[in-house]
């Protein structure tokens, strides 16, 4: 009898492992996305360049960008007035020419004409107001929006000239519309295909490559444009995929399931650099990366505390061994790509000098902690627990903390009180390639909780040096403004100098036509087969 | 049977102050954690104007207990609010990403299931043999495994060295191989032990003996009058695993790209998109009283003298 019974029972068995491999087959199909395109796995047959990304786009917004990697995969779409290279020059792009007034209130621009949007209406000089007025509106949350605060008036003088009328002069202008939230959007799509004002998800611009398709946290797809005005890009369709792990990248890319990627896991990079199969771009960026010093701290308000600090710690040093290469120490208080910068000086490690001068400050032995992000920037941590065992190697006390990023950024974005800690690791990085935005780390004006200027720095020398570039329209005198401003800042040193942390990009050596901008960008849109 | 009926009634209604006390605790938990929304959102280079605006479009501005009965007012009717970094709904979000960390978690379970009792068994009836010592050093591997290691051990040998699997994505059928596998790895270790361990007991009673003594065919001994007999215990693990691979994925999903809602979990949490970490630990909650009461269910069935 019990046999029968479990005879009986292995056909129920077997259906049930039926109905298991079909769940299996329905649930496989069903997060796939029928859509998006296979990856070429190197025959190249359907023209589809894969690029695997760390980040889940927030918004698609050219007004709502944050971080450069969804700019990355926007620039696709949506193009700007102008571009910048790697000296920061200003280039025209949808704008041919532009010019600033003498005496720097009016800049006029001069539109690229027979350029179409995606959706088939005629780029014209009203688009530009449109998207203009639209990131000074006071209501649209636009998070890279400040530089555009000086525009007063946006005019539309025939239908390929603008005329934009500043509140002040403002020479980092021309350079700010290249950041991509000033992208030129169709004005029709904003409240076309789902879109709305403050929910714009489909961008449709003048770019290469159309929007295609999201599939949130697996990958983002555009198509290439028909009648785009430019260069003919070589890719139909270009692939991000999103894979947040950094070597899960690395193994996408050795096993040929994508074109490239950004942001290998830096351990990695020189074995990378030594496979034949892959070209490893160590791009240069414009993110500073330094030890903010509390300039109102009874300890560190003393210059030669601040000096010592950077005496003390090898930053050499911990390049190649923390960073494994990946980052330039710095020589001046902001990054070479800047307008405005030149050679300032060095802090070579002098541990011995370093002491010295604790000792003459009459601080010997004192107790200093260090707040750092952890995973916010190359090796943030490490680095940071690195540079408290150099400071320790001269004596002092040091307590690193480690924290996420939002409650960083909650410590070191408050106003000055005695609980402000001493020290943090902080990264920054121009939106635009200009001093002056550079310099808002050392402004009164930007101090926190108005900005991010968190050493709590201040000296009218500079303050003057600044207010005086702010307004100057000769490039040369403002550049001048500028090193002076660096020097005096070199030497009070304000931060720790640190260095600027490279962009690595790892690509197939099967592509060519891949390079990068200098704000930590990829630029991928040429890429083409290498052969 | 009726009894059952009334228990699952029961145990439903009492979930629903469970379900209050998550939302009151997930909400509180939030609000204490450091971190400005609003800053967040607003980018590094925000003025403090703009940082208050979008402060009042939240409605942070207000009153802690005005926000919670917002909260609390909106998912009773069905709104769990917007997503403040994407703007999208919040119920949208969610359902996006669900259906990927359940299939996930179902065939991890299938998977872990399959493969942990078909060990535990051997192992059991063949305690002592150098099969079943196999199978207890493996099944503890298997336990201490990080995951996040496993993973990319996985993805090198199938992904990067034979190229029979892609490293990362759900866009491909083969793609949830990879992680439903290094998901399982923990499951089946666990379950393989308590198979053995509970095994073990019932084989020693004095109805397996009788059932030995008639001349049932050994299969027939081992899984009708022992396997069934203890099943309840590998069911409780089972669905107790079950639980954590929907809630504990986040890693398999970090490392594999796997699009599932851990990851969305853990990104909102860094972007203090408090909507969204609400709407997503409600839905843990209910998935997990849910879970409950269908085990309550399986419980009477394997077992008919389960009463409640």
């Amino acid at each position: 009898m019990n046999t029968t019974r479990a005879r009986r029972r292995t056909p129920r068995i077997r259906s049930v492992a039926a109905v298991a491999a079909v769940g299996l087959l329905i649930s496989a199909c069903s997060v796939s996305d029928p859509e998006a395109p296979a990856s070429d796995e190197g025959d190249g047959g359907d023209a589809t360049f894969s690029i695997a990304v760390g980040i889940d786009p927030d918004t698609f917004d050219p007004a709502g960008q944050t971080t450069t990697t969804v700019q990355n995969m926007v620039d696709y779409m949506v193009e700007t007035l102008v571009t910048v290279d790697e000296e920061g020059e200003v280039s025209g792009k949808l704008a041919e020419s532009f010019e600033t007034s003498d005496d720097g209130l009016t800049v006029t621009l001069g539109l690229q004409q027979d350029v179409v949007f995606h959706d088939g209406t005629t780029f014209d000089a009203e688009d530009v107001v449109f998207n203009l007025e639209r990131i000074t509106d006071p209501n649209l949350t636009v998070p890279l929006g400040s530089p555009f605060d000086v525009i007063d008036t946006v005019t539309a003088v025939d239908e390929s000239t603008v005329e934009v009328g500043l509140t002040r002069p403002s020479p980092g202008f021309l350079s700010a519309l290249s950041v991509t939230t000033a992208g030129m959007v169709s004005p029709e799509s904003i409240t076309a295909d789902g879109n709305t004002n403050d929910n714009y998800q489909r961008p449709v611009g003048t770019g290469p490559y159309t929007y295609g398709d999201y599939t949130a946290g697996e990958s983002v797809t555009v198509e290439k444009f028909a009648d785009y005005w430019g260069e003919e890009p070589y890719y139909d369709t270009v692939v991000f995929r999103i894979v947040p792990e950094a070597a899960t990248r690395e193994s996408l890319l050795l096993a040929g399931q994508v074109d490239m990627i950004i942001l290998p896991p830096v351990s990695d990079i020189e074995s990378l650099q030594s496979n034949d199969d892959v070209e490893v771009l160590l791009a240069e960026s414009d993110r500073t990366i330094f030890i903010a010093l509390d300039f109102q701290d009874p300890l560190l308000s003393n210059k030669e505390v601040r000096q010592a600090l950077n005496y003390a710690v090898d930053k050499e040093a911990i390049v190649d061994n923390v960073l494994f290469g990946a980052a330039e120490v710095l020589d001046a208080p902001m990054a070479p790509s800047l307008f405005g910068y030149c050679e300032t000086g060095s802090y070579d490690y002098d541990p011995d000098k370093a002491r010295q001068m604790l000792a003459e400050a009459g601080a010997e032995g004192a107790t200093l902690d260090l707040l750092t992000p952890s995973g916010r920037y190359v090796q943030d941590a490490q680095a940071a627990e690195a540079i408290a065992g150099y400071l320790r190697e001269v004596g002092l006390e040091v307590n690193v903390t480690t924290s996420d990023f939002p409650s960083f950024l909650s410590r070191v974005n408050a106003p000055h009180t005695e609980n402000t800690v001493d020290m943090h690791l902080l990264g920054w990085a121009p939106a635009y390639l200009d001093a002056d935005f550079q310099m808002q780390m050392f402004r009164q004006a930007t101090h926190p909780p108005a900005g991010l200027a968190t050493s709590f720095y201040t000296n009218p020398q500079v303050e003057e040096l600044l207010a005086q570039a702010d307004v100057e329209t000769d490039p040369d005198t403002r550049e001048q403004l500028y090193c002076d401003a660096s020097q005096v800042i070199w030497d009070d040193a304000p931060w720790i100098f640190l260095w600027t942390q490279s962009f690595p990009i790892v690509h197939s050596t099967d592509v060519t036509g891949i390079g990068s901008t200098p704000t930590e960008k990829f630029d991928a849109i040429n890429a083409r087969p290498a052969n | 049977m009726k009894g059952t009926a009334a228990h699952i009634v029961r145990t439903l209604l009492l979930s629903l102050i469970t379900l209050l006390g998550v939302s009151v605790l997930i909400f509180l938990m939030l609000r204490v954690l450091p971190g400005d929304p609003a800053r967040v959102l607003a980018g590094l280079n925000a003025s403090a104007e703009q940082v208050a605006r979008i402060r009042a479009d939240l409605g942070l501005d207000e009153p802690l207990l005005s926000q919670y009965w917002q909260f609390l007012s909106g998912v009773l009717t069905g709104d769990l609010g917007e997503s403040a970094r994407t703007s999208r709904p919040v119920s949208d979000e969610i359902a996006v990403r669900l259906p990927a960390t359940l299939i996930l978690a179902v065939v991890a379970t299938i998977i872990g299931t399959i493969a942990g009792i078909t060990a535990g068994v051997v192992a059991a009836v063949r305690r002592n043999s150098v099969v079943d010592h196999v199978i207890s050093s493996v099944a503890m591997m298997g336990v201490s495994m990080p995951v996040y290691w496993l993973g990319l051990l996985l993805i090198l040998l199938f992904a990067v060295t034979l190229g029979w699997l892609p490293a990362a994505g759900s866009g491909e059928p083969l793609s949830i191989v990879l992680p439903a596998v290094t998901l399982a790895a923990f499951s089946t270790a666990l379950i393989s032990r308590m198979t053995r361990a509970s095994m073990l007991e019932v084989l020693g009673q004095d109805y397996v003996r009788t059932a030995e003594a008639k001349g049932a065919p050994p299969t027939t001994v081992i899984i009708r009058h022992g396997l069934r007999n203890a099943f309840i215990p590998i069911l409780t693990v089972i669905s107790l695993q079950f639980g954590a691979l929907l809630g504990g994925a986040v890693l398999t999903e970090t490392v594999f790209g796997w699009p599932g809602i851990g990851r969305l979990l853990v990104d909102s949490i860094g972007a203090r998109d408090f909507a969204v970490v609400q709407g997503i630990v409600l839905v843990y909650a209910a998935a997990f009283i849910l879970l409950n009461v269908i085990v309550d269910v399986l419980y009477v069935v394997i077992d008919p003298r389960i009463r409640y």
